[in-house]
């Protein structure tokens, strides 16, 4: 799991003397439970949105708007009426509270049938003045529902973007993006972690350098590039093309790998005659596969997440990314939130199965690049 | 012996080129074609871009329109331009403010995470999954975690008898709102704050033990300094992310034009795509772009002189 190594900078209870010792002993039990206290406390504030995404995924359109918010998802209870499913108010009639099903609900007033003998109709005002005349009846129940209506209109119905076709194209963009990086840095990497040659370091340092410059000042002449000299507007190339030509954090995330494998294993291989290609693809690649591994999961990670790229490119919804797609949803319905929600449970989902797979790779990732400087 | 080879070659000017023998020359080749695809990205996607964009930015250019030469016009214009000054002080609220309580922040949790409690794995696992979810699909769910009627948060506080602000429509509370949602997704630094929680050698806290320090001392004087190069490491990686902040505003505005409400959200970058992209005002978003680089540029120099007298290294 995430920590095997660890220290504990909790006080180690001194045992000297019975009396000390159960003091202490009750000391760290206290503190413990402080401990136990802060971590949960704090843990809430991580977890509480997550299940209220996942939750809200399940609501139905009706449950998303009672004030105040409920956890569980409701859902009307409805009642089989001459083959049609029909909600089931509460309604305050003369002759006491009934349960009558609702045919329709027009401008406050409600049609209602009693599903016992559905042949006599009744129309109740919902509310007179603050008092409810008509209230559903709701339970506890799980909209699956959101789940495909979601994903089958996406933001724009009708011109075959739906977020099914969003998914494939993020999928796409992704494994190509993955494919360039791969391909692209690792010889490159190669070459700075094995190859002496003069200016070597000074190249380094400009690769290192390209980190801090902001993507705002190559963004303008990058996007002119791709759209109007080469024409590549609309399309994925913009987005994939790139990746084919190194950058630097994966360099120096390769880099640093590829210097801990052993000099004298290239060194052996050079003696017998093996050329620096061979050296590179025959024993260098096949040494790093954790490497690799963490680059490949990083750059899904980035793909799959990335929002300005497609931002700029992208202009048919029928090429959109999830991003790009579930933003665009989120502008053009603000209200359903259900549905909102169930696209960005699917959106989040492959990352969450990744990270189960590779968590290791994760958490080593982030320290390769981040505390290592 | 090769060290002072490599000051020599340093401080001499112009640089005396080393005398290269065969495996040098032969090297040079080979390691010019391993590095090929970083120095063809280099050259299309990095110089010739950034050559480009300071030329722009002398210019008006509306990408289809040829360009026409004002000098520093734009840059002059930038000056007087209130909005400029509006998005630039959104951004530098998020980086005074956000940035040094997103690292506080995560470094309390980090500690947490590293006390000895039963299921810690578990607890560490939940503290970081926040921080994969993408970030469209979380900055829309904190939208409705924040919505100030239907919302779960202010649910929450007027469970304790707190009102909630209405966060994402009033001025004073979307950056705040902002804020929040870039806490829950610090796993990444979180992760790297416990990773130099767990290189702090024992032998020093056990040795402020046995002085007497009880555990706040030895937390603020031995564990604080000791991840000082990672607070510092964390602090200049946020700060440069901070000045480039963009998607989570642009999704945050809802329906809203960019920067709702009030222009409270205009952050810099979102300015400066809103220049670019949406009024085609392309040398103008150029300049932008190179003052947002300086800037950049000047911070990072600041932080790093400023962080000496504050920074640890062992050994």
């Amino acid at each position: 799991m995430l920590g095997d190594t660890m220290n504990t900078n909790l006080p180690t209870p001194s045992r000297d003397s019975g009396s000390q010792q159960r003091s202490s002993k009750s000391r760290a039990f206290f503190q413990s439970l402080l401990s136990h206290a802060a971590i949960n406390f704090v843990g809430l504030f991580f977890l509480l949105p997550f299940l209220w995404m996942v939750l809200t995924s399940f609501k139905s359109s009706q449950d998303i708007f009672h004030t105040p918010p409920r956890w569980l998802p409701y859902d009307n209870v409805r009642v089989d009426v001459n083959g049609e499913q029909l909600p089931v108010y509460k309604v305050k009639t003369d002759d006491g509270v009934k349960q009558l099903a609702a045919v329709k609900i027009v401008e406050g007033v409600g049609t209602f049938v009693d599903p016992a003998r559905p042949t006599e109709m009744f129309e109740y005002e919902i509310q007179q003045g603050t008092d409810v005349i008509a209230e559903p009846v709701m339970h506890i129940s799980f909209k699956w529902q959101n789940f495909p209506d979601a994903m089958d209109r996406g933001s724009r119905p009708g011109i075959g973007a739906s977020f099914w076709v969003y998914f494939k194209n993020s999928l796409i963009i992704a494994f190509f993006a993955i494919v360039g990086t791969l391909v692209s840095n690792t010889p490159v990497a190669y070459a700075f972690a094995r190859l002496k040659f003069p200016g070597r370091d000074l190249l380094f340092i400009i690769i290192l350098a390209t980190m801090m410059l902001p993507f705002q000042v190559t963004m303008i002449p990058i996007y002119l590039f791709f759209n109007d000299t080469l024409g590549w507007g609309d399309s994925f190339l913009p987005l994939i093309i790139p990746t084919f030509f190194a950058n630097a954090y994966d360099v120096f995330l390769l880099r640093q790998f590829f210097r801990t494998i052993p000099e004298e294993m290239c060194d052996a291989a050079r003696v017998d005659g093996a050329s620096e290609w061979q050296i590179f693809t025959k024993i260098v690649i096949p040494l790093s596969t954790p490497v690799l591994a963490t680059v490949t999961v990083f750059t899904f990670l980035w793909a799959w997440n990335d929002f300005t790229g497609p931002l700029l490119f992208l202009t048919s919804p029928r090429n959109f990314t999830m991003a790009l797609g579930l933003q665009d949803f989120q502008s053009q319905r603000t209200m359903v939130w259900n549905q909102l929600m169930a696209a960005s449970v699917v959106f989040t989902i492959p990352i969450i199965i990744a990270f189960f797979f590779a968590q290791k790779t994760f958490i080593q990732g982030i320290k390769l690049t981040g505390s290592k400087e | 012996m090769e060290e002072l080879r490599l000051r020599k070659q340093k401080w001499t000017w112009p640089p005396r080129l080393p005398k290269w023998g065969f495996r040098e020359r032969s090297n040079f080749k080979i390691g010019m074609l391993f590095l090929l695809p970083w120095t063809i990205g280099f050259l299309v996607f990095t110089l010739y871009p950034m050559l480009t964009s300071f030329y722009y930015s002398f210019t008006i250019y509306h990408a289809r329109a040829p360009l026409e030469w004002i000098g520093w016009k734009n840059y002059i214009d930038l000056f007087h331009d209130k909005l400029f000054w509006q998005s630039l002080y959104n951004t530098l609220y998020m980086v005074v403010i956000g940035v040094p309580l997103t690292l506080l922040a995560s470094f309390i949790c980090a500690v947490l995470l590293n006390l000895k409690v039963k299921g810690q794995s578990i607890y560490r696992v939940i503290y970081f999954l926040p921080s994969i979810v993408p970030t469209v699909a979380s900055a829309i769910l904190w939208l409705w975690i924040l919505n100030p009627q239907m919302g779960i948060l202010n649910t929450l506080l007027g469970y304790v008898g707190i009102e909630g602000p209405n966060w994402m429509s009033n001025p004073a509370w979307s950056k705040p709102g902002l804020i929040l949602l870039g806490m829950w997704g610090m796993g990444g630094t979180i992760v790297i704050y416990l990773s130099g929680l767990q290189d702090v050698p024992t032998s020093l806290l056990e040795a402020a033990e046995l002085d007497g320090a009880n555990w706040w001392q030895r937390l603020w004087y031995v564990t604080v300094p000791m991840v000082s190069p990672i607070t510092l490491f964390n602090l200049i990686t946020g700060v440069i992310a901070m000045f480039q902040y963009f998607a989570q505003a642009y999704v945050f505005r809802g329906t809203q034009d960019l920067g709702y409400p009030l222009n409270s959200t205009l952050f810099y970058s979102v300015y400066l795509y809103q220049n670019g992209f949406l009024w085609l005002k392309m040398g103008y978003a150029s300049a932008m772009a190179w003052v947002l680089f300086i800037i950049i540029l000047i911070c990072t120099i600041l932080l790093l002189k400023v962080s000496e007298r504050f920074t640890y290294y062992a050994g």
